[in-house]
């Protein structure tokens, strides 16, 4: 291993494939997001909630890189897998346009997840728009293992927002919006110090200004929370040699890797002035 | 035709004072780390030779993010040569690749000449570090003098570092000149043992939404991938007429088909590089098709294909299959 820049633990390659993967289905979730289900067995039951996959959109080099994405969901018993996007570019518009049939390669799992409290615990999920992709599976995860699960899903109009009935786990929802089309009108962190009242651990994805203001709640609280987060960066390669996916985090070695060290990192190891004075990771 | 006896392959490339690659296809530096990274997702072992992440005096953080950024058939890039220093290098890399079986060669950068042969000089003699491939041509890194520019400057580095080392020299030139070919006569009549051609184009890539460059700092980066392949073939093939010493060819390859390009041009081996950020087996992949062709051409050697591209306008019909 090169050396992590900061003392972060960083993920191993040991249960990664690359393999071509069967697109089985493309649903249009309206307002540009897309959920995309793949054939793809072998990563499906190597997947934990919060790592990502390399998609190749196309055998031909334009789009050059593959292109990151969160487990939306991993059913091994199904042998599929789950991805939930925006379309920002030619990588995720060549994705939306594919049909059932069509095959993509896909390297994964790939980074560090989420972790999961040990035993029952009161987890807080907080989603912005389509940050709420690792969440299904996360979800999942929390309430197999005895957790309970308050989904707080938050997005700037409601065409926007997630929809939690394709969750398939128990949870319990807070919806907002910013024009209040659904739910509270406002933002989450309007409502996120009242939930934080009965939460043990909160994971949380999405806009990096919004990540900031829940990292600020959850540390400011009564009583402290835990917060991990889960960030993007604009990815070379996705499994650490290219060292472009550079993040800031405190302490004196101040970068981290997002494809190795994260992309889910605790809300106490970012640097958050510097990260918010970053361009969004998707720039056109 | 009549049934020649199938000709076995000498898959090795030499180049020089002992660095005997045992295939001539490995992967180029920045894109393959220290080797480590990618061992539990391909067969590292198979490869011809990988060259490390460039290496400095003392550890560098890199530059600030973002650093990388796609662009129609390639990608630029500002890393800023992050990487652990050769002091880590030599006492905790090296003695790992000490058992493999594939050769490590230690890409160097450094600000300076002195920076430059203190790195070579920690390396020197260390078990695991086959040769040294200087970089004298890094854009990414805002001072330091961009010896790769000119043929005299390249070459006192080159005659200094020549000077301090007994390993197997290559040098990787920069592209961002006006005649490559004087370049590389410098840095032979210098002392290395082989060039490689080339590394990144200098490049920029403007956010019309921003309006800014994409990249921080002064905005440009290397510039690599398909994008680059004409221009590195052309580059290969001017070099190869400069000197008489071995050239690695490198370069938006992506394919055997790719990799043929470059030996028919000159080239005597190959790195992969960006290619392996869209699929972490090209360089594997590259190599077993330039395998199945040499076996299909009835090859003995490497050489046999080198610099054979006619000239443009030969007569006559085309040889060889994909030809
Ligand atoms: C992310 C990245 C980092 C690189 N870092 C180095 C480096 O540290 N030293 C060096 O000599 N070349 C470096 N290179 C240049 C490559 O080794 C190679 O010369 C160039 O990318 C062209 O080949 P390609 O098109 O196959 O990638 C880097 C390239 C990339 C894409
Ligand atoms: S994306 Fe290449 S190192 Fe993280």
């Amino acid at each position: 291993m090169s050396r992590p820049v900061a003392a972060l633990p960083a993920s191993d390659l040991g249960r990664a494939v690359d393999r071509s993967a069967r697109v089985s289905q493309v649903l249009d979730l309206g307002a540009g997001s897309w959920e995309l289900t793949l054939e793809c067995p072998e990563i499906a039951t190597r997947a934990r909630p919060g790592e990502f996959l390399q998609v190749q959109v196309d055998p031909a080099p334009v789009p050059l890189l593959r292109r990151p994405f969160s487990v939306c969901r991993a059913d091994p018993a199904a042998g599929t897998l789950g991805i939930y996007f925006g379309v920002t570019g030619i990588g995720t518009a060549r994705l939306a346009g594919l049909t059932v049939g069509d095959e993509v390669r896909v390297l994964g799992p790939l980074g560090r997840g989420y972790s999961l409290p040990p035993g029952p615990a009161r987890a807080l999920c907080v989603a912005g728009g389509l940050g709420a992709a690792p969440f299904p599976f996360l979800a999942r995860a929390l309430s197999a293992a005895g957790a309970t699960v308050h989904w707080l899903n938050g997005a700037a109009t409601a065409g926007r927002l997630y929809p939690v009935e394709r969750l398939g786990a128990p949870v319990d929802v807070t919806v907002v919006t910013q024009d209040g089309s659904r739910g509270v009108r406002g933002v989450v962190t309007d409502v996120l110090p009242d939930l934080l009242t009965a939460a043990d651990r909160v994971y949380a994805c999405g806009p990096n200004p919004m990540l900031a203001a829940v990292a600020a709640l959850c540390a400011s609280a009564p009583t402290p929370v835990a917060l991990e987060v889960s960030l993007e960066a604009p990815m070379g390669c996705g499994f650490g040699t290219c060292l472009g996916c550079a993040l800031p985090v405190g302490g004196p070695e101040a970068l981290a890797l997002c494809c190795r060290q994260g992309p889910v990192l605790a809300a106490e190891a970012v640097d958050w002035p510097a990260l918010l004075a970053l361009p969004p990771a998707h720039v056109a | 035709m009549t049934a020649a006896a199938p000709a076995t392959l000498d898959p090795r490339v030499d180049l020089g004072r002992g660095l005997v690659l045992p295939n001539p296809v490995g992967v180029a530096s920045g894109t393959f780390g220290y080797g480590f990274e990618l061992e539990q997702l391909v067969d590292i072992q198979r490869l011809g030779a990988i060259f490390s992440k460039g290496t400095t005096p003392r550890s560098r953080p890199g530059n600030r993010p973002p650093r990388v950024a796609e662009t129609t058939a390639g990608m630029l890039n500002a890393i800023g040569l992050q990487n652990p220093g050769v002091e880590a290098v030599a006492s905790e890399y090296a003695p790992r690749w000490a058992g493999w079986r594939v050769p490590v060669v230690v890409n160097v950068a450094a600000e300076d000449i002195p920076g430059y042969v203190a790195v070579v000089r920690r390396l020197a003699g260390v078990p695991g570090v086959a040769g040294v491939e200087l970089n004298i041509s890094c854009p990414n890194i805002a001072h330091g003098l961009d010896f790769g520019q000119d043929p005299q400057a390249a070459a006192r580095c080159v005659e200094a570092v020549r000077r301090a080392t007994p390993a197997p020299l290559i040098v990787k030139l920069s592209p961002n000149v006006t005649d490559i070919g004087a370049v590389a006569a410098a840095v032979a009549a210098a002392g290395a043992d082989a060039v490689s051609v080339v590394n990144t184009y200098l490049g920029l890539k403007v956010s019309l939404a921003l309006r800014r460059p994409v990249l921080p700092g002064a905005g440009t980066g290397g510039l690599s991938g398909p994008a680059i392949k004409p221009l590195a073939l052309a580059a290969v093939r001017r070099v190869r007429q400069a000197v008489s010493i071995p050239v690695v060819g490198v370069g938006g390859i992506q394919t055997a088909a790719d990799a043929l390009e470059f030996f028919v041009v000159g080239a005597d081996a190959v790195q992969v590089g960006t290619a392996t950020f869209r699929n972490p087996a090209a360089a594997l992949e590259v190599l077993d098709g330039c395998l199945a062709y040499a076996a299909a051409q009835g090859l003995r050697r490497w050489t046999d294909l080198r610099a054979t591209a006619r000239p443009a306008d030969a007569p006559g019909p085309t040889v060889g299959p994909g030809a």
